[in-house]
């Protein structure tokens, strides 16, 4: 079949190398699939069109799924999208059911990397044609729809919806592109420092830093407790893994890899929403929405499910549109680009056969991760088991290579590294929160285009009610957020006085 | 109310627009913030005291310092053999095996030798790996 001319063992092999690579950095703390795509763009040169991608996109299935290693092992997220791994994950490896918690973390991976496939492959050229019709109006609902997420993440609403507006404050830090239509003005940047925050702060040191250097720092201050030891993870027998867990969990499946897949899909909107919101939907969702964040393995199911859904629907709008759902993506472009390839709401047509490889490469690349991940979890697992004194210095030494390389070597990035790992350290002290901040810091410039380009075009705030439907069932969407998440906190705050008044 | 609605963007001034909305909604929730959390600020005093009490001051003083040794000596280095990564190498090696013994607890031979050769070996393999594998110039 003419469809298969591209499979070639080189290509399989190269999807096979890039997921198992991605694995890897996806499952050291500090490295992501970004990061590992970034570090794999040059290679690609030499590969062509077809390979190339085969092992971009076989890094960044790997990556965003071996995220799952970490956060589960450690309680530090391996990739942004892996926050709310850590939240069930975590607990139950410290209870001693760190293989079980990762056998069916690894199982949601497939299941949402698949769903998000099939959703990509039938649904993408008539959804790519439904955003075609978006203009920035629609768009910038679309982030603040995003946004509203923040409030409803939070332990305590007031400072996490404050955590994410820093965040959008600080990423609007240096000039207003003129590449996005700004005006190419500088604008909080303090004097002199135009030089190095003329681009504000790169992405990836930022969260490096928030991520990998302040859970060192923590770990320095509280002494460097002491890791558990094999023994504690309890491999084998006292943590027996059976697919049996999933009874009563494939809603729960479906739902997350679905939003996941239509969070991936939201141009513009991408990374760690998707988790986040599938977590949400499935605790809310949930009889017994207390039992979240104590080592409720559902919790790992819809945040795994959730952000390899993520993996097939952010290839929509970066095919249909040239718009990336998140870093990683942003990342894929420049292949294309590299390949002399313009990706925009023409590429599925005129490149059928590129079109087809992606697919069958992601496939591949989910098949491979399974397997890798299923079967070598054990030895995945021994990361935990190396002690702290050798673990983190040698990933603080990653996390330098990592701001360094990102913009092809960099000196500023590498000091961004250290400044937020110490803000990060500082926001835990004042109770801020970080993954909002870091919501805010990922959508704030999109969100300032698409919000001054509506006003620009049309000239009244108006517009954001009135534009189309499409604006009018985002804003119910919104509003909807903001209701629910306000009334959870209450939910919250009652319980806790509840539980303070039955201590007396 | 249609006219209350009414913006003109002037484009010279439109980088300031967004970083003006959201530094008054971020000085609104600050203010809601000291209102609500009245009591949780005014003893934020005793809390950065006992907090300091509490810490690990040699790992995490320690820590920052070598940190920041460590990326101001990187380039200065690097630059007497430019574009090679040795910058990185020789800088690297030190700092990984002192931060190691920093976060040691036991400092005897059985947990000193393997942590002084992952500082030997981690560097130098992530560093062969970047220079002539992916081509990448460290500093």
């Amino acid at each position: 079949m003419a469809v298969f001319e591209f499979i070639s063992p080189i290509y399989v092999f190269l999807i096979f190398a890039g997921t198992l690579v991605g694995i890897i950095f996806g499952a050291i703390p500090g490295m992501t699939a970004t990061m590992a795509v970034a570090v794999c763009l040059p290679l690609t040169y030499s590969l062509g069109l077809d390979n190339g991608l085969a092992l971009l996109l076989g890094l960044y299935v790997g990556g965003i799924s071996g995220g799952l290693v970490p956060a589960i092992l450690l309680g530090i997220p391996g990739t942004p999208s892996s926050i709310t791994t850590t939240f069930d994950g975590y607990p139950m490896a410290r209870k001693g059911e760190g293989e079980k918690a990762l056998r069916i973390g690894v199982v949601a991976s497939f299941v949402g990397g698949i769903v998000s496939l099939l959703a990509l492959f039938f649904f993408a050229p008539a959804l790519a044609e439904f955003a075609i019709a978006f203009s920035y109006v629609e768009k910038f609902l679309i982030i603040l729809f995003a946004l509203t997420v923040m409030a409803a993440l939070s332990e305590n609403m007031l400072l996490g919806i404050f955590s994410g507006f820093l965040g959008i404050f600080i990423s609007l830090i240096g000039v207003y592109d003129v590449t996005d239509g700004g005006n190419g003005q500088y604008r909080l940047i303090p004097p002199g420092t135009e030089y190095w925050l003329e681009y504000g702060f790169s992405l990836l040191p930022v969260l490096i830093g928030l991520f990998g250097l302040a859970t060192i720092l923590e770990g320095a201050e509280q002494g460097m407790p002491r890791g558990q030891s094999l023994d504690d993870i309890k491999v084998g027998e006292h943590s027996r893994f059976s697919l049996s867990v999933f009874k009563g969990q494939i809603v729960n499946l479906l739902r997350s890899s679905g939003i996941g897949t239509f969070v991936g899909i939201l141009p513009g909107v991408g990374g760690s929403a998707a988790s986040i919101l599938s977590y949400t939907a499935t605790k809310t969702a949930s009889k017994e929405p207390d039992s979240f964040g104590k080592g409720n393995p559902a919790g790992i199911m819809a945040s795994e499910a959730g952000n390899n859904g993520l993996t097939g629907g952010a290839m929509v709008p970066l095919l249909s549109l040239g718009i990336p759902g998140d870093a990683t993506t942003a990342l894929l472009i420049g292949a294309f680009t590299l390949q002399g390839v313009q990706v925009g709401p023409l590429f599925i047509g005129n490149n059928p056969m590129t079109w087809d490889s992606m697919i069958v490469a992601m496939l591949i690349a989910n098949i491979f991760m399974f397997a890798i991940m299923y079967f070598a979890i054990r030895w995945l697992a021994m990361v935990v088991a190396v002690p702290k004194h050798i673990l983190f210095p040698v990933i603080l030494m990653m996390c330098v290579i990592g701001a360094y390389t990102i913009n092809y070597g960099i000196m500023f990035d590498v000091w961004t590294l250290l400044i937020f790992g110490i803000f990060g350290w500082l926001m835990v002290k004042l109770r801020l929160e970080v993954a909002p901040f870091i919501i805010g810091f990922i959508l704030g410039p999109s969100a300032e285009i698409y919000f001054v380009k509506s006003l620009e075009s049309f000239g009244t705030l108006g517009i954001f009610f009135t534009k189309s439907w499409i604006a009018m069932l985002l804003w119910v969407l919104i509003a909807g957020s903001v209701i629910g998440s306000a009334l959870l906190a209450r939910r919250k705050s009652r319980e806790r006085a509840a539980a303070a008044a039955a201590r007396g | 109310m249609a006219e209350l609605l009414q913006v003109t963007v002037d484009f010279d001034r439109s980088h300031l627009i967004f970083p003006t909305l959201i530094g008054v909604i971020l000085m609104l929730l600050g203010l809601a913030i000291a209102l609500t959390h009245r009591r949780a600020i005014a003893g934020s005093g005793g809390m950065w005291s006992r907090a300091f009490a509490h810490m690990d001051k040699a790992r995490f003083f320690g820590t920052l310092a070598l940190t920041v040794i460590y990326f101001l000596l990187m380039v200065p280095v690097g630059n007497i053999w430019p574009n090679t990564g040795l910058g990185f190498l020789i800088c690297s090696i030190p700092f990984v095996a002192l931060t190691s013994i920093l976060y040691m607890h036991e400092r005897n031979g059985r947990s000193l030798i393997p942590a002084m050769i992952v500082a030997v070996v981690a560097p130098t393999l992530v560093w062969w790996l970047f220079t002539y594998v992916f081509a990448l110039t460290l500093p």
